[in-house]
């Protein structure tokens, strides 16, 4: 069971089941707990291996016992998204707890990775249950629908849900090249029926150097 | 109550004629009236052996006495800020963590290597906190600053908590901490959660926690 307290600080209530929690993420606990690694991504030795190739390394740990476990990662915003079924996809850096009842994997983003500086694989995460997400500055939760498509800056950009199509945008013209950029020569464009997380914040990226 | 806190970084403090205040040098924004900073070279209260102690423990934060008429705005390096009330109870907390505190309360400065033996130095290695912790005892209010907010996590005999020592704040009531490790093979491979060393607070009273594992 997740709650936040305040928007900073994820307590999460356990009568013996497990979750997934950020490396070192622990700022507190009663009762008593049991810390493991995992070798975060997916599950099994072919998660690891995909782990290994995709270089979406997220270091995980597995927090199992009884009592209130407390998350929280340098201050960071906590927004909790609940998951029915459906699959949400995240950076792994901004992904700091997740359910038993729910799966973790790696997916390959292409171009859009690359732009975000976050390599080119982002996790996915699937099944029935919470998860907590990380930003900088509290998210804004933007909804995407066939007629309204969806242009986001990669920096910005923290995870998505549902059933979304993104493609790769370019602002690069001969401006770019001459040092007169606007600061915002790369995109993501999201198109189809889903929700999409930002932060009030900018990664360093490629796009917004030029 | 002569802190109000205006937002989660600023807090607000009324002197009057005849109460002092001690706040981290520097640590002003704005004043109202007449008030006048005096900074303190003994570091607190308590005369010049008490200022020894501080120095020689290495708790010893310029501090400034803040006394005249009027009000006073804090705030330091965008930190949270957290005021804890005290009632008789005594406060334990890192002098660099400490923003501003009530003139009326006691301070002193307290050997943390005694609780605990040999584990308690270790602890004071592992936290980053040294061996010295500062104490505030008495009925008055404490402006503590934080990284991202705080919750406070009441303790109960029966139910011990377990802190991330970089997340640790600090902590009132009567409370015995110790430094519990999991260390276990899994860390000596390198394949550790980041969970290996714990603060362990058994007793009765409250331990504040910050929202993130950097220190100030």
């Amino acid at each position: 069971m997740f709650r936040l307290q305040g928007s900073k600080v994820l307590a999460v209530d356990m009568t013996g089941d497990a979750v997934k929690a950020k490396n070192g993420s622990m700022v507190a606990y009663d009762g008593q707990m049991d810390f493991k690694k995992l070798s975060g991504g997916g599950e099994g030795v072919r998660g690891m291996v995909t782990r290994r190739l995709t270089g979406e390394q997220m270091t995980l740990m597995e927090v199992k016992g009884h009592g209130t476990c407390w998350f929280a990662d340098r201050a960071s915003e906590i927004n909790l998204v609940g998951l029915q079924g459906d699959k949400l996809f995240v950076e792994s850096s901004n992904l700091l707890a997740t359910d038993s009842g729910l799966r973790t994997g790696t997916s390959f983003t292409g171009m859009r990775g690359a732009s975000q500086g976050n390599g080119l694989f982002t996790t996915t995460i699937e099944g029935h249950g919470q998860a907590a997400i990380m930003s900088d500055g509290p998210a804004v939760v933007l909804r995407v629908s066939s007629q309204y498509p969806l242009t986001v800056d990669p920096g910005a950009y923290i995870a998505h849900q549902g059933n979304l199509r993104q493609s790769f945008q370019s602002g690069v013209t001969f401006r770019t090249f001459m040092g007169e950029g606007g600061g915002e020569a790369f995109q993501i464009r999201f198109e189809g029926d889903g929700l999409v997380y930002v932060q009030p914040s900018e990664r360093n990226t490629i796009g917004g150097e030029v | 109550m002569p802190f109000r806190e205006v937002n989660s970084k600023m807090i607000e403090a009324t002197v009057a004629p005849g109460q002092r205040l001690f706040s981290q040098r520097g640590a002003m924004l704005a004043y109202k009236g007449e008030v006048s900073f005096t900074p303190n070279i003994q570091g607190g209260q308590g005369g010049v052996m008490s200022m020894i102690g501080r120095r020689v423990a290495n708790e010893a934060t310029p501090l400034m006495t803040v006394e005249g008429s009027g009000t006073v705005l804090f705030g330091h390096g965008g930190h949270h800020i957290e005021v804890i009330n005290l009632t008789g109870d005594t406060l334990f907390v890192e002098a660099d963590r400490l923003l501003a505190f009530d003139g009326t309360l006691e301070q002193g400065t307290m050997f943390m290597g005694s609780q605990g033996g040999v584990m308690g130095m270790v602890r004071g290695q592992v936290t980053g906190q040294g061996l010295f912790t500062t104490t505030l005892k008495g009925h008055g209010a404490v402006a503590v600053m934080a990284h991202g907010g705080i919750i406070e996590v009441p303790i109960t005999p029966q139910r011990p908590v377990h802190v991330d020592p970089q997340a640790y704040v600090a902590h009132h009531g009567d409370v015995r901490n110790k430094l519990s490790t999991a260390l276990g093979w899994r860390d000596m491979v390198g394949r550790g959660s980041g969970e290996a060393f714990q603060l362990e607070l058994s007793g009765n009273g409250a331990v504040f926690v910050q929202a993130s594992e950097e220190k100030l």
